[in-house]
């Protein structure tokens, strides 16, 4: 993607402060574009994830904000930005023993009444459509009626962003969504979220900690380093010695 | 960056904790102190050689003892069990000799009795003959009718059981509850319910609904929702927290996290709780019984104090067979869900 797009996404001056007292952000500003896939790459507790739920308001920053074309992220609005903001989530957040179907219609719950979703009567549009994202991560039909604890990582992740696509999302936050797979499925996965996004010209923010993999596919890569904005910059400006700086000046515990 | 150190022997912090601390051993010991007093109080002593004596004289034959002499009674006097019923004609209101009831016959027993006769002031011998209806299994019948009856109370106990315990359980869970108030009565609520014994709330709701089944169903209900409320509520707040967080970042509201996020995951657990209330109401339909409250409890107390303890036999066993058939039914049943 060009730089040329409209900002999407900015973060202005984001901290977060745990109650516990670990500073978990500091300071951090950025901004991306319409339609780019941006990398958050840092080590294990470097803040990657808080940043990433400030976007959804599952964490809500102690000092600045995050803005959506334009708008400040606040509890007042909420409903409309989690319409527009899909998550991806790093142990799938899949309900195993509910079958795809469900989790499927899971993606959709903003859009149905309360009443239709408890009684089952999810509505037709809803059940076609996931049939078609199914199909689209490359999923069968038969996959539709298993248990989602009984298909494989690779697969369950599969459903993940088909659930995650369900309600045309502007957005998708992506918290190491392969962190907990193998190199190979890795990176069929960041291919295919890669692609959707593409597709649908869907702005990402995806936490990694693979630098190999964040410079295949993102756009725009930010570097994390406890919680302090290391770089920030499109993928062809960065060198080797970027990233190692994030994961080499790591503090002996 | 600092070389990593060499060997661990230097750091005193290194120590490797004991399996057993002498916090262990202190606990121990007051466990074994709590055990040796209270064990003294409720004569587990006296029990231990009161056995041991019974099982030296079944065993040997020789000497005397109080415990296998009172559990050879309670044999000797259950055995036979009761299934016939034998019922004098002559007390049968309306009956038609024509149509006699399933295996029926009727037979015709005479009887000797001893009189005062008031002229010679001399005891004779006097024979009755009367007529007697005999059902070959018309005790056992009606015991099957009262153990139905019994499976009904238990089955009602435990639906208005469900329906109490399932909003208590949702505002009893402190993920779910939407304040702190809401929390703190339905948590009160539920552990009331769970204090009060069925067999107690069974002994006044019997002086407000009467005697019969109503009275047996509301006591078994009452508890059983503070059973059930507590269970629920802690496999509410026990479900994996992944699923209701994406689904809340989806804009789920709660009631929709509630039926996607964590229902799927605990309905298996929350049917085997409600079998497992099924089974304990049956149970405890036999005892509550006993204070009047309907089903097979009422007729045991009835031939129980009426010394027919083979009658109670029958009862008994009977019992243990329904226990038996739904222990199965519902290992099967669960079997199935998991």
């Amino acid at each position: 993607m060009t730089a040329s797009q409209p900002t999407h996404v900015a973060f202005r001056a984001v901290s977060k402060t745990f109650p516990d007292g670990t500073q978990a952000l500091k300071d951090v500003s950025f901004e991306v574009a319409r339609g780019a896939f941006c990398v958050l790459l840092g080590p294990s507790g470097s803040g990657k994830s808080t940043l990433l739920r400030c976007v959804n308001s599952l964490a809500t920053p102690t000092c600045g904000e995050v803005f959506i074309d334009g708008q400040a992220v606040t509890d007042k609005g909420l409903p409309a930005i989690r319409r527009k903001v899909s998550m991806i989530h790093q142990q799938f957040g899949l309900v195993d023993r509910a079958s795809v179907a469900e989790n499927m219609i899971g993606g959709a719950l903003a859009e149905i009444p309360t009443w239709r979703a408890l009684l089952g009567l999810y509505p037709d549009h809803f059940k076609t459509k996931a049939c078609e994202l199914l199909q689209s991560v490359g999923l069968s039909p038969e996959h539709l009626q298993r248990r989602a604890g009984d298909l494989s990582g690779g697969q369950r992740q599969r459903v993940g962003i088909a659930r995650a696509l369900m309600l045309d999302p502007q957005i998708i936050v992506a918290d190491e969504p392969v962190a907990s797979l193998d190199p190979k499925i890795s990176q069929e996965i960041m291919e295919l979220l890669r692609q959707a996004a593409r597709l649908r010209g869907v702005t990402v923010l995806c936490s990694l900690h693979q630098v190999a993999l964040a410079r295949e596919h993102a756009d725009q890569i930010v570097g994390l380093q406890r919680g302090v904005l290391i770089f920030d910059a499109p993928v062809e400006n960065l060198s080797d010695g970027d990233f190692s700086d994030i994961y080499d000046q790591e503090p002996c515990a | 960056m600092n070389p990593p150190p060499v060997g661990l022997s230097q750091d005193a912090r290194w120590t490797y904790p004991k399996a057993l601390s002498h916090k262990d051993i202190g606990l121990i010991c007051v466990i074994i102190a709590i055990l040796l007093v209270t064990g003294r109080n409720v004569e587990m002593g006296r029990m231990v050689q009161l056995t041991a004596s019974a099982v030296s004289v079944t065993a040997t034959g020789q000497g005397q003892s109080q415990v296998a002499d009172g559990l050879a009674k309670i044999g000797t006097s259950l055995w036979p069990l009761q299934i016939s019923e034998t019922t004098e004609i002559g007390r049968i209101e309306s009956f038609d000799r024509a149509r006699l009831p399933w295996l029926a016959h009727i037979e015709k027993r005479t009887k000797q009795t001893q009189t005062l006769n008031p002229e010679t002031l001399q005891m004779d011998s006097v024979s009755e003959t009367a007529e007697y209806l005999v059902e070959p299994l018309g005790y056992l019948g009606h015991v099957v009718v009262k153990l139905v009856e019994t499976l009904e109370i238990a089955l009602w106990g435990t639906v208005i059981a469900i329906l109490i315990s399932l909003p208590l359980a949702f505002f009893s869970a402190s993920n779910m509850a939407p304040n702190r108030l809401a929390y703190t009565v339905a948590r009160s609520i539920v552990s009331f319910l769970r204090a009060i014994p069925e067999l107690v709330s069974a002994l006044f709701l019997v002086l407000a609904y009467g005697f019969g089944p109503i009275a047996g169903v509301l006591a078994l209900a009452l508890h059983a929702a503070g059973f059930l409320g507590k269970f629920y509520a802690e496999d509410i707040e026990n479900a994996d927290t992944k699923p209701q967080e994406a689904l809340t970042a989806v804009g789920a509201n709660r009631i929709k996290v509630l039926r996607f996020a964590i229902l799927p995951q605990v309905m298996a657990q929350y049917i085997a709780y409600t079998l497992y209330v099924l089974d304990r109401n049956f149970r405890m339909a036999t005892v509550i019984g006993l204070v009047g409250a309907g089903g097979i409890g009422q007729e045991l107390k009835g031939r129980f104090d009426m010394y027919n303890y083979h009658h109670v036999a029958t009862i008994l066993v009977g019992i243990f067979c329904t226990v038996f058939v739904i222990d199965q039914l519902s290992a099967r049943l669960r079997r199935r869900l998991f």
